[in-house]
This record gives structure tokens, C-alpha cells and sequence, in this order.
């Protein structure tokens, strides 16, 4: 199968988009996993890029641990070739893992050599994916440096809530287009109105909503196994991420109504 | 259900509730970059300026710093008790309160200093 296969004719097709959250423990690797199986199982060309430098995950939550021999750094210091340095994924052939160094400080690279590591994959593959580290220092704005779009990933829960905020105020100055992604949402809180709903959430944040992950042992159970979510048909949050990576793709999927305000919790928010 | 029935009955706010209250705080804290201090002595030289102009029931005013897609906002809600008029008195514990809400809007850059001004 040849890398150089560009749909058209313009140098760079590919769109990147940086899976990010301010806040550690969010699920953006899993996400990042998640979204990428399942736009490769609509028939994209999909590379998943770990740029969490010295803490990886992405290699173990897609179950290829055990294959790493180049990395995102060797790419961005042209250690190795570009092609070199990707893994195919077991389950799909338009599936590819840039795994990042477990060796290296997170400022080893600078975002010009990141961007520029990215950049040259952008012909062969539809969608570019780049797992952030939490935080906003240095492997934050390295994650971001080449991205067009954001996926910014929250919980229903204050501290992520705000962490999200800094992170969306950070992107907007970059121009980088944040889309909203709500996980871990529980319908049965909501509805008695201990969590905030997704109106809530997307009400504070401000920005457009991408899609709704409710919480999912499934995801738990594929993350042992190092097998996406999506390949379970019946997970709810599997079904979540496949109409996502749909939205990505630009159909238009409705997001459902997940455990909207019932009555008393507007009753409740009307009394409080 | 049930719980919705007994948080009706206990007339307990549910918990997102407070959440809801408590990110705004924090949220405007953030976002303005304004500390407790600052934001108080913002509070108080709007209120009086206001108040140079009209009534105000002070317990309602509040500020946010609104996100939304286009571009951020800052909102100054300060509800109004009267106009004020010439040669008329008004009591601020007056029972008919006219609640209207003047939103002030004055827009601001996402990465620059927010300036805020007050609108007419």
C-alpha cells in the first residue's frame, strides 16, 4: 500500500486536530484511541501522535506496546525516516501510532520541530490526532503547534471544568478552532441533579459541542484488553465515539438528549 | 425520581447547583485575571457609578465574563429598582420593584487586558 496517496492535488489534505483537557485524567488518550478507530472504521487514513514526551499511553491503550522502535522525538530530530517511526495497527490498516519518547524530557523538542514532524504526515493520512499531556506548559503548546482544530475533553466536574476554560482561552489566542467534547457524563445524576448537564457544561464553556461520552465500563474493559472501545458495538460509549468521528467527517448526527434537566432538577435550579 | 421528590421536599439545592455557582466564581476569577481585591473594588466603583443614574438593588448585581462563540463579553447585570427622577424620592426597600435587568455589555479581545466600559 503506498503512504503517497493523496486525494488530491493540494500539498496537505489532512486535517490534525489535538485531543487536549488542561486537566490530567479526563480520558484524552482514550479518546484520542477511541476517535481514531473509529474514522479509520469509516474507511479514513488515521495517524494517532503521542506528544505526552516521557509519559506514554497511546501505545498501550491501542495494545502496541511492544512494537516501539522510533518515536516522535527521533522524527522531530530526523533520527529515522518519518515512515519509520509509525505502527500499523493490529485491527485496522488505516490505523497508525507516532508513539512518543519515554526517555526524553518534555522540552527536548521545541514546537517547531513538532509542527514540522506533523506537518509532513498531513498527505498520506486524512486525520492527524495528537494526544496532549495535561497541563499548559511547554508539551501543551508543543501538542498544539501544528493543530487545526482542538478537541477539548471535560468531565462534569469543576476542577475539569476549569481547567478546560484556561485551556479553550489558550487555543482561541492560537486560533486553534476548540470543539467541545463532554465524558464520563452519568444520566441517572443528572436527572436527580447531582452533576451538571450538558447544557450546563456547554453553557459555561461557550464553545460548540462535538459530542457526549456517557460513563462506560466497556471502556475500562478495552483498555485491558488494548483494544478500542469502538470495536464493541454495543458499548455506549463505543456507539459515542463512532457518531463523533462521524461529525468529524462532517455528516450531521444528532447528539442526544442524555438525562436532560427533569423537572425537579429545573424546580431545583429555580429555588436555588 | 425519588430523590428529585426529596430534594423538592427538603428544599435542598441540588448539588449542581452549587457547582454551577461555584465554577462562576472561580470562572470570572480566571478569566478577568482580576484578584478577590480588584474584582471587589470593580464591583463598588461600577455600583456607584451606576448609582449616579439610577436605583439599583446592589444584592442583585453581579459581573460575568461571557464566553461565547464569536467573542467574549463582559456583562455587567445590575438590576434596576426606579429610574431615578428629578425632584422625586425613592426608597430602596420600595414594594414595587421594577426588575429590569440593564445588561452592559463591553467587548473585549480574548488575550488582551479586559477594559471594561460601560455602555449608555
Amino acid at each position: 500500500m503506498s503512504l503517497k496517496n493523496g486525494t488530491n492535488n493540494s500539498k496537505s489534505t489532512g486535517q490534525i486536530i489535538v485531543v487536549t483537557s488542561g486537566k490530567g485524567g479526563v480520558g484524552k488518550t482514550t479518546t484520542t484511541a477511541s476517535i481514531g478507530a473509529a474514522l479509520a472504521l469509516k474507511g479514513k487514513r488515521v495517524l494517532v501522535a503521542d506528544a505526552d514526551i516521557g509519559l506514554r499511553n497511546l501505545d498501550v491503550i491501542l495494545g502496541l506496546e511492544n512494537r516501539i522502535v522510533f518515536n516522535l522525538v527521533d522524527v522531530a530530530k530526523k533520527v529515522c525516516k518519518p515512515q519509520q517511526a509509525l505502527i500499523k495497527s493490529k485491527k485496522s490498516n488505516n490505523l497508525f501510532l507516532l508513539p512518543a519518547s519515554q526517555t526524553d524530557e518534555k522540552d527536548v523538542v521545541d514546537e517547531a520541530e513538532v509542527k514540522a514532524a506533523l506537518d509532513q504526515f498531513r498527505r498520506e493520512f486524512n486525520f492527524i490526532l495528537v494526544d496532549s499531556p495535561a497541563g499548559i506548559e511547554q508539551g501543551f503548546k508543543n501538542a498544539c503547534a501544528a493543530a487545526d482544530k482542538a478537541l477539548v475533553v471535560t468531565t462534569p466536574e469543576i476542577p475539569a471544568i476549569r481547567d478546560a476554560d484556561r485551556v479553550i482561552g489558550l487555543l482561541t489566542a492560537r486560533s486553534v478552532e476548540p470543539l467541545l467534547l463532554i465524558n464520563r457524563l452519568d444520566q441517572n445524576m443528572v436527572r436527580r441533579g447531582d452533576m451538571l448537564s450538558v447544557e450546563d457544561v456547554q453553557d459555561i464553556l461557550g464553545i460548540e459541542l462535538i459530542g457526549v461520552i456517557e460513563r462506560d465500563e466497556n471502556v475500562i474493559v478495552s483498555a485491558n484488553c488494548g483494544e478500542p472501545v469502538v470495536y464493541n458495538p454495543k458499548s455506549k460509549a463505543g456507539m459515542a465515539f463512532n457518531r463523533i468521528a462521524g461529525r468529524l467527517c462532517g455528516e450531521s448526527i444528532p447528539i442526544p438528549d442524555l438525562g436532560a434537566d427533569s423537572i425537579w432538577g429545573k424546580i431545583g435550579r429555580l429555588w436555588a | 425520581m425519588f430523590n428529585g421528590l426529596r430534594n423538592f421536599f427538603s428544599n435542598k439545592a441540588a448539588s449542581k447547583s452549587i457547582a454551577r455557582s461555584r465554577l462562576h466564581f472561580v470562572l470570572v476569577q480566571d478569566r478577568t485575571g482580576l484578584t478577590n481585591e480588584e474584582m471587589a473594588s470593580f464591583k463598588s466603583e461600577m455600583c456607584s457609578v451606576i448609582e449616579k443614574y439610577f436605583v439599583i438593588d446592589k444584592q442583585g448585581f453581579d459581573i460575568e465574563y461571557k464566553r461565547e462563540t464569536e467573542m467574549t463579553t463582559l456583562v455587567i447585570n445590575s438590576p434596576i429598582v426606579v429610574r431615578r427622577q428629578e425632584g422625586q424620592k425613592h426608597s430602596a426597600g420600595s414594594k414595587h420593584k421594577h426588575k429590569q435587568n440593564q445588561n452592559n455589555k463591553a467587548q473585549t479581545e480574548e488575550s488582551s487586558d479586559p477594559q471594561p466600559v460601560v455602555a449608555g
